[in-house]
């Protein structure tokens, strides 16, 4: 059984309905990635499956049904999500930012938060500074690291190289890989920057207008000519 | 420029210095000067706790409340009633009434939960409005007084305490409710510092920067925004306790009571510096010596401000009240508490300690 397994999800704001029942899995240890336009459903998405915008359909999370479970429980639970633009809290510091992110678990924060800063060194430099004094990639890195200091299985990760120069998005990329790679940490990727995405991860789900028109493995996806095309720019 | 390590021994010793200056003051206020200064400083540590109960919702946690002055009223009508009808010993109706206003601020944090911004400044504002036209309503009247409001509610004769002896008289009063008040305000102080360095603490500056971010990362932002409003109501109503108790009385357009008083509190708050501890406890001295300084200008004739002013009717104190408070915001738009931590670091930096030496191994 995949560790997420999202069936015929709808979900949207108010009156507007943007996903229109879409099917997703992801499995122990993946990394899925979901491409598409603006305007196509993939912040959507992972707003429904971290629980912040009422959903209908079904979200199975490790075998518990988790579509009725609200954002804070599933923090606990083991989902943790990096939001679109970061959403790191500025005024407070590096460290508290790391703290906060711990917020549904206790015992044993600390020695964590050194976990991450050997991760992210430059981080480590800054634990005492404001966090809306970094940088956009040291933000980002902060954001990814805060997220995973609530221990999730599976992390959501909603474009992360939004407003990044190309090189600082590399390294946040090879980040991510590294941690599946060597933790196993599931990873759900939102991302624009197709070429990159589809280096780093093993599936991929191609969003239209709110619903799923096409999935595979990051190879086929990559060499399918008619989708290169479309979505990728040739 | 001086810079000294966080934690060294010099660093302490700063910090001694700092701590030694309040004492200092703490003591020479009542012992050596008049009862009316005495009484000035106390209507600043009334202000004081108004304003740290404001700064938990609106400096720390960005949640616009303009309706603490009827948790203020709260407080003192909750101290009011239980001493006149039911013979309460002042002291304790601290605690009564930090309770009432607990539960009627967890009911107020409830629309807090839906709306922001200017939405939920309109409705706390509808409270402020509710609470002095409640107060008056007959009906209510066996309770309230209704508008002419109790009085005679303070200590008749003070508590003899350790140290302080026996305080007779009006003198002694007012050196019993300096007293009284400084210790609500280190009480006030000390539960907005533990909650602002704790794990809850981390958790409203965090609703404040970005409630989306907050919920994601687990908080729970139901409780979390209608515990502080509890709380910060309920510190709000020791102030109210603190006010009734020091002038006796208490009506439903008393001070602090209405509307007003909500806009004093923001005042105090901001001139001071918002979302700092220290914020509102340099605000409250500022405002009352603004207050008490100019309220006398323009009754008399002579020197400059005379000239300026001496053509009005009535006194300008308000009007240049307002000035100083434009220009210190211009001067000082982070507050005083900013501006001084500004104008510090040219003088004093405090090295934090380096990096890997917080976690002990």
């Amino acid at each position: 059984m995949s560790l997420l397994e999202v069936r015929a999800l709808s979900a949207g704001y108010g009156p507007v309905e943007v996903l229109h029942g879409i099917d997703l899995d992801v499995d122990h240890g993946e990394m899925v990635v979901i491409l598409g336009a603006n305007g196509a459903g993939k912040t959507t998405t992972m707003r429904a499956v971290s629980g912040m915008i009422g959903r209908s359909g079904s979200v199975t999370f490790d075998g518990v049904d988790i579509t009725r479970t609200n954002a804070e429980k599933l923090v606990g639970m083991g989902i943790a999500h990096v939001p679109q633009g970061r959403g790191t809290f500025p005024d407070l510091t590096v460290m508290d930012n790391l703290r906060v992110g711990a917020y549904a678990r206790s015992g044993g924060i600390a020695a964590d938060i050194d976990r991450w800063f050997a991760v992210f060194p430059r981080l480590a430099e800054r634990r005492d500074q404001r966090a809306g004094s970094l940088s956009g990639g040291e933000q980002q890195m902060l954001a990814i690291a805060r997220a995973l200091m609530s221990h999730p299985k599976l992390l959501l990760c909603d474009e992360p190289s939004l407003g990044l120069a190309p090189l600082i998005t590399q390294e946040v990329f090879e980040v991510l890989k590294k941690l599946n790679a060597d933790e196993g940490l599931s990873v759900l990727l939102v991302e624009q920057n197709a070429n990159l995405a589809l280096k780093v991860a093993q599936r991929v789900y191609l969003l239209e207008t709110g619903t799923v028109v096409a999935s595979g493995s990051a190879a086929q996806i990559a060499s399918d000519d008619a989708i290169r095309k479309a979505y990728l720019g040739a | 420029m001086l810079r000294i390590d966080e934690g060294s021994t010099r660093h302490w010793l700063l910090r001694l210095l700092g701590f030694a200056v309040i004492t200092f003051i703490v003591v020479w206020v009542p012992t050596q000067m008049s009862s009316s200064r005495i009484g000035q400083f106390t209507d600043a540590f009334i202000l004081m706790i108004a304003a740290m109960s404001l700064n938990l919702v609106l400096g720390f946690t960005g949640q616009i409340s303009i309706g603490h002055s009827a948790f203020f009223g709260i407080g003192g009508y909750t101290a009011a009633i239980l001493i006149k009808d039911h013979g309460w010993s002042p002291g304790y109706t601290f605690y009564a009434a930090a309770v009432v206003a607990f539960v009627v601020g967890c009911v107020v944090a409830l629309p807090a939960l839906r709306i922001r911004g200017i939405y939920l400044a309109l409705v706390t504002l509808a409270v402020a409005v509710l609470f002095p036209t409640l107060v008056r309503w007959k009906k209510l009247a066996w309770l309230t007084d209704g508008s002419k409001g109790m009085d005679s509610v303070r200590y008749e004769d003070v508590p003899v305490w350790p140290i302080l002896g026996e305080l007779k008289g009006r003198e002694g009063r007012a050196v019993f409710m300096f007293w009284l008040g400084l210790i609500v305000v280190v009480a006030t102080y000390l539960v907005c510092r533990g909650i602002v360095k704790s794990r809850f603490g981390r958790a409203l500056v965090a609703i404040r920067d970005n409630e989306t971010a907050a919920a994601v990362m687990g908080v729970n932002l139901t409780t979390t925004k209608v515990l502080v409003f509890g709380v910060s109501a309920a510190l709000c109503a020791l102030g109210g306790v603190l006010s009734t108790l020091k002038s006796g009385v208490i009506t439903p357009d008393g001070q602090y009571v209405t509307l007003l008083g909500s806009i004093v509190f923001l005042l105090v708050m901001i001139v001071g510096g918002a979302g700092t501890l220290w914020g509102p406890i340099i605000g409250g001295l500022v405002y009352v010596w603004l207050d008490n300084t100019t309220r006398d200008i323009g009754t008399s004739d002579s020197g400059i401000l005379g000239a300026l002013f001496g053509w009005a009717d009535q006194s300008p104190a308000t009007l240049i009240l307002g000035l100083v408070l434009v220009v210190i915001m211009f001067a000082a738009p982070y507050g005083l508490v900013g501006l001084a931590k500004r104008l510090g670091r040219k003088v004093v930096v405090i090295v934090p300690r380096p990096v890997g030496s917080s976690t002990p191994r």
